[in-house]
């Protein structure tokens, strides 16, 4: 995706920079991304769920105790773990955020 | 109610639509009465106001108070993120399917009813090269800005917009010159055409002209006018220099667009709008309110639009005379107060103005 890497107000009210700090220390600023990023993928799974469950119920394929049974197979663990990294990075990827130095 | 298009791509997963879903609602939060900090730092303002015994003199002043309250540092920081997540969402979204969607860009390009109108030699003077909104890119760096833009203002307008609601009943609202001669109307800073079409389907006889500086914008209001099967005309060009010939519209439309201009362009359009408004004709604008003689609170909403939510130009659109530039340049102003939408600071005022 093309980006511009500076931009080029005329007047006007400086804008401020791609990370500001709220909460004058950075480490408090990225923790509070986190955890509205965790709320966020949180309600993503909840929606997917009840949409699911509806769904399995409606149709009457499957039973709660499959769901607990089930283990996934090789290439089901591959895309789990998959999943498991794009949501550790969602999250978490606001540590990147915090500069080393203050 | 007939069925409507529905003229916003889809997003490439459930789950993208699930994490937009959780942002419009989580703004919704922090901006009306779930967070509730509107009111809560309104009232702390006003309550050391009495204190110092003088009214807040400026912003910067407000400024300094509630930087120094946790509530204020933190609201700050939510707001700032609950924008960040919806561009990270949208734009991982988009990007996946990033072929695709300018293939179906493509194929619309030719397509009627309306035209497309794209100037292969269009500059874009500077002052255009700001991220709007943190909006990536800004609004005409990345082929997929209108699809982001159109994504990103129905989390904006928080479900009141979802099928171009709001823009209809702004349209329906707009004046009619007095001899009721409409035959051909002007759009600036048309975006992704919503205003366009309310006009084309509220007078369905006049041509009704979109103009923008962003390509990528204009492909997809020519798109969505033609899947609604509204005939408009999609033009890049400068609203402070269109190009069109003089008194040639009966109605110069201005949606949300003030705001984001420097002062200097704000006089350029206005004259540019006088100059092809007819005589009799109607120049009519939706925008922000001016915020002097507004809350505390929302003076300091408005300065943090500015510098955090990439408005460069709005808290000097505020502070300036729009009746006065107006009039100085041949227009009656009969304006009439918006009531305020609920939650925000962004308060929408409007000026319908006659070229006389």
């Amino acid at each position: 995706m093309s980006e511009i890497t500076q931009q080029t107000p005329e007047g006007g009210t400086p804008i401020a920079g791609e990370n500001p700090v709220y909460l004058k220390d950075p480490v408090l600023d990225a923790t509070v991304r986190m955890v509205v990023e965790l709320a966020a993928q949180v309600w993503i799974e909840r929606e997917r769920r009840i949409t699911l469950e509806s769904l399995l119920e409606a149709q009457g394929t499957l039973s709660r105790a499959a769901i607990e049974s089930f283990k996934p197979d090789a290439a089901q663990a591959a895309a789990l773990k998959r999943e498991r990294a794009r949501f550790i990075e969602d999250v978490f990827k606001e540590l990147r955020r915090i500069p080393p130095t203050v | 109610m007939s069925a409507v298009p529905e003229t916003l791509p889809a997003l490439a997963e459930r789950a993208d639509a699930a994490y937009l879903d959780f942002v419009e609602g989580f703004r919704e939060y922090i901006l009306g009465k779930g967070a509730d900090f509107e009111d809560r730092l309104n009232t702390v303002l006003l309550a050391e106001q009495a204190r110092r015994g003088q009214p807040w003199d400026d912003v910067e002043q407000i400024r300094e108070y509630v930087h120094s309250l946790p509530l204020g540092r933190l609201r700050d920081r939510l707001s700032r993120t609950q924008q960040e997540m919806k561009w990270f969402a949208l734009r991982r979204s988009f990007e996946s399917q990033r072929a695709e969607l300018l293939a179906e860009l493509d194929r619309y390009d030719a397509r009627g009813p309306g035209r497309l109108e794209l100037d292969p030699n269009f500059v874009h003077p500077p002052y255009v090269n700001v991220h709007f909104h943190l909006q990536p890119g800004g609004y005409y760096k990345d082929a997929l800005s209108g699809y982001l833009y159109h994504y990103g203002t129905k989390v904006f307008f928080r479900g009141d917009n979802d099928h171009d609601e709001l823009h209809a009943k702004l349209v329906a609202r707009v004046p009619a010159p007095a001899d009721g001669r409409v035959e051909r109307i002007l759009d600036l800073a048309c975006s992704i055409g919503q205003s366009s079409t309310a006009f084309r389907r509220r007078f369905p006889s006049a041509e009704v002209t979109g103009i923008d500086y962003s390509a990528p914008m204009l492909r997809v209001a020519h798109r969505r006018a033609a899947m609604l099967g509204d005939e408009v005309t999609f033009a890049q060009r400068l609203i402070e220099k269109t190009g069109y010939a003089d008194g040639q519209f009966d109605i110069t439309f201005a949606f949300i667009v003030f705001h984001e201009l420097p002062l200097r362009i704000i006089h350029e359009t206005v004259r540019e709008a006088a100059r092809v408004t007819r005589r009799g004709g109607i120049f009519a604008i939706y925008d922000f309110t001016g915020t002097r003689d507004k809350s505390p609170y929302q003076r300091y909403h408005r300065w943090f639009d500015a510098r955090h939510n990439g408005e460069p130009y709005s808290q000097d659109f505020c502070d300036c005379d729009m009746n006065a530039i107006l009039a100085d340049n041949g227009f009656e102003v009969a304006a009439a107060a918006l009531g305020q939408r609920s939650g925000g600071a962004g308060y929408m005022t409007n000026w319908f103005a006659t070229r006389v």
